[in-house]
């Protein structure tokens, strides 16, 4: 019975891989692009480094857009955190009170971080917040790309064993952890985690070929 | 897809971890201070993310098939999902249809599961005389003792009047024993 087999390949090690990815960025923070960015904004008067805030924009405005999803789960509430975050750095760069400039993207996510927590408390603060910083800061486009076809999804995901069909199906639906599907199929959190792994490395590559194939 | 740490990259099991809220506390964040600084793992998450929604797009839109578990059911039915449910007896039948608006069709198949290592479903359509479609290793929690078989709704809503059979088959090497067949005989919606 799948359940009582072991895993058919184990997945790596979450903590010593994220250690090393970790110590990799830190070394190279000082002189990442954002902080290259952040240095001149601080360095310039207030708001004459126009250009310098529209690259820190187009860096920064998507990741704390990611961490919005991540947290909120909700799309406009994500645009709204990351605008809000990237009105108050920039704000905080013109005026000075960034000490830091080359450490804007631990400044970003402990804004990212308090705005959330400040939402879970009280939705009327982040308006006032947004309403308070955004007039006066540029925004950037920032690039988001098109929906998938979900025809080409559908014929990839046909071509899956059943298993892993129906795991990414429950896993993606309602963004359910492994242990929420696990007990409805009568397997481990760990298998489907095993399981989800080999399906989505799959479906990415066929809807990834399909993709190559049709441009 | 990458699935090791190569390059100080996060592994992107641990992505959709961390976006599945499956990440303690520590490593949730570990991730949100990575992504903060990585863009290659942004646009890996951002992958994957997308890909979701297309799965999400797939299975709302009645194209994808799945074996699922009864409370996935029940979840898709309280967030406002139009589910057509039938519910067959071990070897029973029944007269179906679906409507236009039904967005789920959903098949509780009641089956003793005790014992099964490996199960597999047969399907057989009157308008495909001598075709045996067979999904092979399909999930099931032996406990709910049913398998909860999804159709591709779309498809179904498609089709012409028809008997379909589905029979289920434990296996066990090179041993296959039927434990139950189910008859839907399908006719096109007409109408309430």
């Amino acid at each position: 019975m799948w359940r009582r087999t072991a895993p058919r390949y184990s997945l790596p090690t979450r903590g010593a891989a994220m250690l090393s990815a970790m110590e990799a960025l830190d070394a190279s923070a000082a002189e990442a692009p954002e902080a290259l960015a952040a240095r001149r904004i601080a360095a310039a008067a207030p708001g004459a480094a126009r250009d310098a805030e529209a690259e820190l924009y187009r860096l920064l405005a998507p990741r704390a857009r990611r961490y919005g999803m991540r947290h909120l789960r909700d799309r406009d509430a994500a645009a709204d955190l990351m605008q809000h975050v990237m009105a108050l750095t920039i704000e905080q760069l013109r005026s000075g009170a960034l000490r830091e400039p080359e450490r804007v993207a631990s400044f970003v996510l402990g804004a990212c971080r308090m705005t959330v927590a400040d939402q879970r408390r009280t939705e009327r603060r982040r308006i006032d917040l947004l309403e308070r910083y955004a007039g006066d800061v540029p925004m950037a486009d920032i690039h988001v790309a098109p929906r998938l076809d979900h025809h080409r999804v559908a014929d990839c995901l046909d071509r899956l064993p059943e298993r892993e069909r129906s795991i990414l199906v429950m896993t993606f639906y309602d963004d359910a952890p492994a242990d929420r599907i696990a007990g409805q199929l009568g397997l481990s959190a760990g298998n489907v985690r095993v399981i989800r792994h080999r399906g989505l490395d799959k479906l990415r590559r066929c809807v990834d070929g399909g993709a190559r194939a049709g441009s | 897809m990458s699935t090791t740490a190569a390059a100080g990259h996060v592994p992107v099991e641990t992505l959709l971890a961390w976006w599945l809220h499956e990440t303690d506390a520590a490593e949730t964040d570990t991730v949100d201070e990575h992504l903060l600084r990585c863009d290659a793992c942004g646009g890996t998450l951002d992958a994957i993310v997308r890909l979701g929604d297309g799965v999400r797009a797939a299975f709302r839109a009645g194209l994808v098939g799945a074996i699922a578990g009864g409370e996935f059911i029940a979840r898709l039915a309280a967030q406002g999902v139009r589910v057509r449910e039938y519910r067959l007896p071990l070897n029973g039948g029944v007269d179906c249809t679906v409507a236009p608006d039904d967005e789920l069709l959903v098949s509780r198949l009641q089956v003793p599961l005790a014992g099964v290592e490996r199960l597999d479903a047969i399907l057989e359509f009157s308008f495909e005389p001598g075709v045996r479609h067979r999904l092979e290793d399909v999930p099931f929690d032996a406990a709910a003792g049913e398998v909860v078989y999804l159709p591709r709704t779309a498809e179904v809503k498609a089709a012409p009047a028809n008997t379909h059979t589905v029979t289920l088959v434990a296996t066990s090497g090179a041993i296959a024993r039927e434990l139950g067949t189910y008859t839907f005989r399908h006719r096109p919606w007409a109408g309430d």
